[in-house]
């Protein structure tokens, strides 16, 4: 399959490939430039593949109708704090599990993993009676301890002990042999070299955290406390229909900045995600 | 009739030239090693002849068609890969009958010819079993089956035995030449190694750089190679070569003077690479002085490495040296086994 | 645990300690998963027995009535008559994804396996809507949907008359599973690329000295080495697509109808639009269920359609 290609089967390839892409991208390039389009544009026919004219007032009004800032700060230092805790909890459950031998091991591990076949929807009603009796409803508690050390963090320490299974012995022998406890050795020899599996680690808890839903609307009731993707549905007029392009900025702001860095880290995204070991 | 044919073969990837024209001929049932240091594009060479790379330019004649723009598939040729390339997910009769199923063989005559190949490679018994079940060199013969199942008129062998170890390969090779005396199917066999050239071949091609170096019988690359090249590539240990100039003593060396064959005087004050092999040298009390570096005794043989003046030599003597280094013996150097070479170039002059 | 004495220990001192280098190992391997294992304790593994024991009872949130009534709710979710339609929907939902979404990754990882000048700009465009905000991806293609919307004007283009994409039954069902295959597929995109790469050349060399054509080579080679990865994509795609919640809570709130109304949005609902707590939690064994089953079966079927190199 890795023959030389000729230059007709060159041309189809790019042209299948150029079409396919069409949904992919097309999305995104609509919700950017309809996001300045005046409101009666949008739905102009012909469609305007580039705004015709401009509405910047949209972008002062995503702020001006909610509380934006906090919101987006809300999704930032709940994602930035979910993505530290997990890496810490699911480097060294996955190591654990990967090195030392300690009883039941295997079963622990079993267990553990029911954790990723579990829908969040099965748990969330109790969750939810266990935040209320506890008073942390319409807080951002439960959005950060869940995802640290429930369900969403087991993916992470699967894709960990992977990681750590592949890591020559020897390396930890002869640290051993130099005096090393076992803690050390963690933190200087097998936490070091795990770099690549913690980059996709954070990647994709951050990407989890930032993009929830579900919890949001379920535990928090007050505007100043909601998260991006909760905030993107707000924004509605008096009869409760969607105010499109204002809805659009507020989901431009949202998407824009995780698309830079994914442009800019694209490399480590894709072949962070490739080296998880999900080949089986 | 399954001659091969090499005329003026070239290859470049975009600027830079892999293969600089090669001619090469090889007669129907011959056992021909390309052989040549890493890099020199042997594997190259006969991925082009197998139809796995493009030819930049000349032609590949197989039974006197030429195959330039053919699929593999349809050169009717056979490959065993350095790294057998079995396919994990098959039995070993599935791999072996795989080539078959494409061309409208019927099951019973690909059972039939799978059984006839097991049984010359001795596999019957494993017939059954996957890959990673079998040793390297059950393998190694998996993937030879795979190739003569097919009945096909060139084997092409891509340092298979590469991967075996040192005992491994010294039995894998008496198998796969006693399958080329039984079969007698035109071979090309491309190897790093030497030695397994040496034993193996009819006819012998050193490459080096993408160039053919010399083309000829094992023992005519032995005693008469055509460059300095193949007179170091060829034989081990090998070739001692030891620079200086022709003179009327003999051959000026820094701090020696060895004695020159006749036929070297019209070169007289040439500069001059003058070769010699370990095993051409004598103890004789009447020779040069040497000064012994290193001893090796190997049970039948013994290695010296020795001070010829201020070049460092090695010798590998019949006899016994039971002398320490430092000491100092007499050696004399065959005078009908003296090579020597174009100090500029390479070339052999004699 | 014997130790071998050396004649110059004293008397009175113990033979073996209790905390040898092994036993302490052990007791750091638990502190190490200590978080982790109380995490899915307190977060997982309680609230699936919770969920259970919620079933068990009739309780209404708003009234505040939390009362034991057995298993009168499993016997309200066998006559449910919403249900066989929900479960329908499901059904739909998560096939139609599956298949589409595989099939796509597959054909796109195939495409982008070549050696073609810019390649790695296509994979990160395809890969792109994986890493947009969920529900900013689903308003944008919302907003597409509408009867006036982006597609529609497209199709006029071309001289057709685009349906309302999200009133109609059939079409709203397309077009959530569109949406979701669309935003994911580059996940699963990249872990047939990874798994592609992974097959030798020389196997593929070796075919086409052996004459297989190129489809054969598909059937016969590149799919039994890669089906280690179909199998493990195909659980969490699966497991995933039965998890589906914010694109249909934008797009079509379950409907119209009750034709976009899967397993999951059903709960929602029950439990938290509806209050009727009990009832959804039995809904959520249910799905529990169907999730465990499922997954159960796939990997019991492992053994007969994988090939493992080990």
């Amino acid at each position: 399959m890795k023959a030389e290609i000729s230059p007709r089967m060159k041309v189809i390839l790019y042209g299948l490939m150029c079409v396919l892409l069409i949904p992919f991208v097309f999305p995104t390039w609509w919700m950017v430039t309809s996001s300045v389009k005046p409101i009666s544009d949008i739905f102009a026919f012909p469609p305007q593949l580039l705004p015709q004219s401009y509405d910047w007032t949209t972008y002062s009004k995503v702020f001006e109708l909610q509380p934006f800032v906090k919101q987006y700060w809300n999704s930032a230092y709940i994602a930035a704090i979910v993505t530290i805790g997990t890496m810490i909890v699911s480097s060294m459950a996955g190591y654990a599990f990967a090195r030392i031998k300690f009883p039941f091991a295997n079963t622990i591990f079993m267990i553990v993993l029911l954790g990723l076949l579990i829908p969040s929807e099965v748990t969330i009603v109790p969750l939810f009676q266990m935040f209320l009796k506890a008073g942390m409803v319409n807080t951002h508690w439960p959005l950060v301890l869940v995802p640290i050390f429930g369900a969403p963090s087991v993916f992470a320490t699967f894709v960990m002990r992977q990681f750590f299974v592949t890591l020559p012995v020897e390396l930890e022998e002869a640290a051993r042999v130099d005096g090393l406890g076992r803690f050390k050795i963690f933190r200087k020899i097998a936490l070091p070299l795990a770099r690549p599996a913690l980059a996709s680690v954070a990647i994709f808890t951050f990407l989890h955290s930032w993009n929830l839903y579900l919890e949001p609307i379920v535990f928090l009731s007050s505007a100043d406390k909601f998260t991006l993707p909760q905030a993107l549905t707000q924004y509605t007029d008096a009869y409760g229909g969607p105010m499109w392009n204002i809805q659009l900025a507020a989901a431009t702001l949202t998407a824009l900045p995780v698309l830079i860095v994914f442009i800019i880290a694209q490399k480590q995204f894709v072949e962070g995600l490739a080296h998880t070991g999900l080949k089986g | 009739m399954a001659d091969v044919t090499l005329s003026r073969v070239r290859k470049s990837y975009g600027a830079l030239d892999i293969i600089h024209g090669a001619d090469l001929g090889i007669r129907d049932g011959e056992f021909v090693v390309l052989v040549g240091p890493s890099g020199c594009g042997k594997s190259t060479l006969l991925r082009m002849i197998a139809g796995l790379e493009t030819i930049t330019g000349g032609d590949i004649r197989i039974g006197g068609r030429v195959v330039n723009d053919l699929d593999p598939k349809d050169r009717d040729i056979a490959m065993v890969f350095q790294n057998y390339a079995l396919y994990p997910h098959m039995t070993v009769a599935t791999n072996m009958g795989f080539s078959l199923e494409h061309r409208g063989t019927s099951k019973a005559e690909i059972a039939g010819r799978v059984k006839w190949a097991a049984d010359i490679l001795g596999l019957s018994q494993l017939l059954d079993r996957y890959p990673r079940q079998l040793s390297g060199g059950q393998r190694q013969r998996v993937a030879m089956g795979r190739a003569i199942v097919r009945n096909p008129q060139v084997f092409l062998f891509d340092e298979p035995l590469s991967n075996l170890d040192a005992k491994l390969r010294v039995v894998m090779r008496g198998e796969i030449k006693s399958l080329h005396q039984r079969l007698k199917t035109t071979t090309i066999y491309v190897t790093h190694d030497q030695v397994e050239a040496m034993t193996m071949a009819d006819k012998i091609v050193v490459l080096n750089a993408g160039r053919v170096e010399q083309i000829g019988a094992p023992l005519d690359l032995y005693d008469r190679p055509a460059n300095q090249f193949v007179a170091g590539f060829i034989g081990s240990p090998s070739m001692n070569f030891l620079s200086g100039t022709i003179t009327e003593k003999g051959f000026a060396a820094p701090g020696i003077v060895l004695p020159l064959p006749q036929t070297a005087s019209e070169l007289n004050d040439r500069k001059v690479v003058y070769g010699i092999r370990p095993e051409h040298f004598t103890l004789d009390d009447t020779g040069v002085p040497a000064e012994i570096l290193l001893v090796e005794p190997m049970g039948s043989e013994t290695q010296v490495t020795m001070k010829l003046g201020e070049t460092q030599v090695t010798g590998v003597f019949r006899e016994r040296v039971s002398l320490l280094s430092g000491a100092t013996i007499r050696v004399r150097p065959e005078l009908s086994n003296i090579h020597l070479f174009a100090a500029d170039g390479g070339q052999r002059l004699n | 645990m014997a130790v071998a004495q050396d004649n110059a220990i004293p008397e009175g001192r113990s033979s073996s300690p209790f905390w040898t280098v092994a036993r302490r190992d052990s007791l750091g391997g638990f502190l190490f998963i200590a978080p982790q294992l109380i995490g899915i304790t307190i977060f997982v593994l309680i609230p699936l027995g919770l969920v259970f024991w919620y079933s068990l009872h009739e309780w209404n949130v708003l009234a505040n009535t939390f009362t034991y009534t057995g298993t009168q709710n499993y016997q309200m979710l066998i006559e449910d008559p919403n249900l066989p339609q929900v479960l329908g929907s499901t059904a739909i939902f998560s096939a139609g994804l599956v298949v589409l979404n595989l099939s796509l990754a597959l054909l796109l990882a195939v495409l982008l396996n070549q050696r073609l000048a810019g390649i790695t700009v296509f994979r990160t465009l395809f890969f792109s809507p994986v890493v947009v905000s969920l529900v900013a991806w689903t308003i944008v293609w919302g907003f597409l949907l509408q009867k006036n919307g982006g597609i529609n004007g497209m199709l006029q283009l071309f001289g057709i008359e685009g349906p309302n994409w999200l009133r109609g039954e059939t079409t709203a069902m397309i077009s959530v599973i569109v949406v979701q295959v669309f935003k994911n597929v580059g996940l699963n995109m990249i872990l047939f690329l990874a798994a592609l790469q992974g097959v030798p050349n020389e196997l593929y060399e070796a075919a086409r000295i052996d004459g297989a054509p190129r489809f054969k080579q598909f059937r016969r080679i590149t799919l039994p080495l890669i089906s280690p990865t179909i199998l493990l994509t195909s659980i969490i795609t699966i497991a995933g697509s039965l998890q589906v919640f914010a694109q249909i809570a934008v797009l079509t709130q379950g409907g119209p109808g009750l034709s976009t109304t899967v397993l999951v949005y059903y709960l929602y609902q029950q439990a938290f639009q509806f209050h009727f707590f009990g009832y959804g939690s039995t809904l959520s064994i249910l799905l529990f269920l169907i999730v465990a089953v499922l997954t159960f079966a796939q990997w019991q079927l492992r053994k007969r359609i994988v090939f493992y190199e080990s």
